[in-house]
């Protein structure tokens, strides 16, 4: 028991941070598996909830829901008007739509900037969890652990949509086979726009929830956009599952990883994401074929 | 990355322009002289830099835009994220503005990448920040301190005042390394043990560590009874809000006066009461110099001067003291003699002289700790620490 006492924390933790980018590459996942869209602006998506939530937060549960409603809000008109951008780019040219949601990337980035400074801007919590919680003789903070419940249950509702849904039929079957959704009379166009503005939602939430964890600052839409790219290569388009199980793994890889092996810390994630690779291409699950 | 450096672009096109704008000095007797300021005015160190080059600009103001008696043209040009904005910037500064002085230069990267121009130029440079190691000191001078003196100033301390052994933890880079050595050889030599793991400083990947969780757990298991740290800028945000809710909230955390300096204390809010640090200045030390400046510095900006600003005060002071003794018609090498012969330097931080080896100042050293000052938390004055330099 003592040898594993000392890890108790940082695992939970691999967990907190798992879920959160859980949340954020769902989005990605979405709009890349569902509506073939490479999205590079997701990050900057997750920024803006992320700003939004520490301009608004003052230590109440309010600000914090007023901030949720006013950073998905914002986060989701900004996959919508991505999807407008997108409009004149063809299905699959993935390079274009690189190049324009980069573009999109870079301005959104200096607009923040010059509206929030270049500084990392501070994110209060709610009094009332700002405060560590005593695990089993372990301290670890209150918010993080409200943070694990909520997007534990996001997860859970995710998968729900995805595979009870009307909707979650739809995106499977655009996963699955774009042309014969086309033929049965659903809009590509609908189902792009449908997509990016869930996509932005996902991310707006993760911004808003996780600001108290990856914070506001100038840095902020690359290191998430950096870090869902790996959970999106290592977890696959086709499921729910494989997402999250990416997901926890790079958090674990990023906690646990680095308390058991503090020299390797550096190049960690990158060497357990060239392993996972190495063994197999297609991701940790793969369940439906990638569009 | 391309977008700071587009934004470290326009920023210093906008400085350009407006030095042009304001080059309007009278021409007389005596001459005007022209002093080249380049610090972040972009990027990472953006907080730093501004407070630099408004310390430098605070000293003009409250001398009526003279020193030694001459009427200064600051020409003020971005350093960026580091060397490849910062050379082009000073070699503009030295060719085409033709400066006869540089001053500022917020990182040692920078320093270091500069330096060349600067002593082919043969134009003196008053830093008054970063000091990497230089081959040859005969024109560099600098305002600030050596980077491992920040920690070796407070090791015996630490020593007296820790029943147990004390956990070291700091940046992977260069910084980093001096400031963690700078503490963990005086702290041994004083016969203090390091909690860490075969006696070496933990050093987390930098800019990449976010989470310092897992290093909190190790902490903990290793049985330390202090920790002493250095970290600044967007690291020092994480690491203290991070430590206030961890498994070692109640270990004392000791530092190098960087980790709640500045901005970074307004981000860490609560989460940083109680921190111990060690820095050559405090906006709460009982002088007059420091009053004044203090007051001074109030009127146009909401929160209290760092030792950023105060160090680039100093180096406007420096000048102010040598351009003056430097004869009817300074020229930089004038300027650069008189800077040598120069005594004590009365400063907000209190009286300091240059070392005549390192060139950089022989000054005290303060113990300070986040506490309530008002409605804001501020780092105060707890104790003098050891007088450092040689």
């Amino acid at each position: 028991m003592d040898r594993v006492d000392p890890y108790l924390i940082p695992a939970l933790d691999g967990v907190a941070y798992g879920l959160l980018l859980f949340v954020v590459a769902s989005g990605l996942v979405l709009s890349f598996g569902v509506a073939g869209i490479l999205n590079l602006a997701h990050g900057t998506l997750y920024a803006i909830g992320a700003y939004v939530a520490a301009t608004l937060s003052d230590g109440s549960w309010l600000a914090l829901l007023l901030a949720l409603a006013a950073g998905v809000g914002a986060a989701t008109a900004g996959g919508a008007a991505l999807s407008g951008m997108l409009a004149a780019v063809p299905r699959g040219d993935h390079l274009t739509q690189a190049l324009l949601t980069f573009g999109v990337a870079l301005a959104g980035g200096s607009l923040l900037v010059m509206a929030f400074g270049a500084e990392n801007l501070p994110v209060r919590v709610p009094a009332t969890v700002d405060r560590p919680v005593d695990l089993a003789g372990h301290a670890y903070a209150g918010y993080r652990l409200v943070f694990i419940v909520v997007a534990a249950a996001l997860a859970l509702a995710l998968h729900a949509v995805v595979n009870r849904t009307r909707a979650g039929m739809l995106v499977r079957a655009a996963v699955d086979d774009p042309d014969m959704v086309a033929c049965l009379g659903v809009s590509p166009a609908r189902v792009r726009l449908g997509v990016l503005a869930a996509s932005g939602a996902l991310a707006g939430t993760a911004g808003v929830l996780g600001a108290p964890i990856i914070g506001p600052g100038p840095s902020t839409a690359a290191t998430v956009l950096l870090l869902s790219l790996v959970v999106v290569v290592l977890g696959g388009l086709g499921s729910v599952g494989g997402t999250l199980l990416a997901a926890l793994a790079v958090g674990e890889i990023q906690t646990l990883g680095v308390a058991l092996a503090p020299t390797a810390a550096p190049f960690l994630l990158f060497a357990a994401m060239a392993a996972v690779l190495a063994a197999r291409s297609h991701g940790l699950i793969r369940r439906w074929s990638p569009a | 990355m391309y977008r700071s450096k587009i934004l470290a672009g326009l920023l210093a096109l906008g400085t350009a322009v407006a030095a042009v704008g304001c080059g309007g000095e009278p021409e007389g007797s005596p001459g005007t002289i022209k002093v080249g300021l380049l610090a972040s005015l972009s990027g990472t160190y953006q907080a730093i830099g501004t407070d630099m080059r408004d310390g430098f600009q605070l000293y003009l103001r409250t001398h009526g835009g003279k020193l030694g008696g001459h009427p200064i043209e600051l020409v003020v040009a971005d350093e960026g994220d580091g060397p490849p904005t910062a050379v082009p910037a000073a070699t503009k500064l030295v060719k085409q503005d033709r400066v006869s002085v540089v001053t500022g230069i917020v990182g040692g990267g920078s320093a270091a990448a500069v330096y060349p121009v600067l002593t082919e130029a043969k134009v003196p440079f008053i830093g008054a920040n970063a000091r990497p190691v230089f081959k040859d000191v005969s024109r560099v001078w600098h305002t600030s301190y050596l980077s491992q003196e920040t920690g070796a100033s407070v090791a015996q301390y630490v020593r007296d005042h820790v029943e147990g052994s004390v956990y070291a933890i700091g940046p992977d880079y260069q910084g980093g390394h001096d400031q963690l050595k700078g503490f963990t050889e005086a702290f041994t030599k004083a016969g203090g043990t390091l909690a860490n793991a075969d006696g070496k400083t933990r050093f987390t990947p930098f800019p990449t560590t976010t989470n310092f969780t897992p290093y909190f757990a190790q902490i903990k298991a290793s049985g330390a009874k202090a920790v002493y740290t250095f970290y600044a800028g967007t690291a020092a945000i994480d690491f203290v809000k991070q430590y206030s809710q961890s498994e070692i909230k109640d270990l004392p955390l000791y530092a190098a006066g960087f980790l709640t300096e500045g901005g970074v204390l307004n981000a860490q809010g609560d989460s940083a009461r109680g921190i111990f640090s060690v820095l050559n200045y405090s906006p709460d030390l009982d002088n007059a110099e420091n009053r004044s400046f203090v007051a001074a510095w109030k009127e146009n900006h909401d929160g209290p001067p760092t030792t950023y600003a105060m160090a680039s005060y100093d180096a406007a002071a420096v000048l102010d003291k040598a351009i003056g003794a430097a004869g009817d018609n300074p020229t930089p090498e004038s300027i650069n003699r008189a800077i040598g012969q120069l005594g004590q330097i009365d400063s907000p931080r209190g009286a300091w002289q240059f070392s005549k080896t390192t060139h950089s100042p022989v000054q005290k050293w303060y113990l300070r700790q986040v506490r309530q000052d008002g409605r804001a938390l501020s780092n105060m004055v707890v104790t003098d620490l050891a007088t450092v330099g040689k």
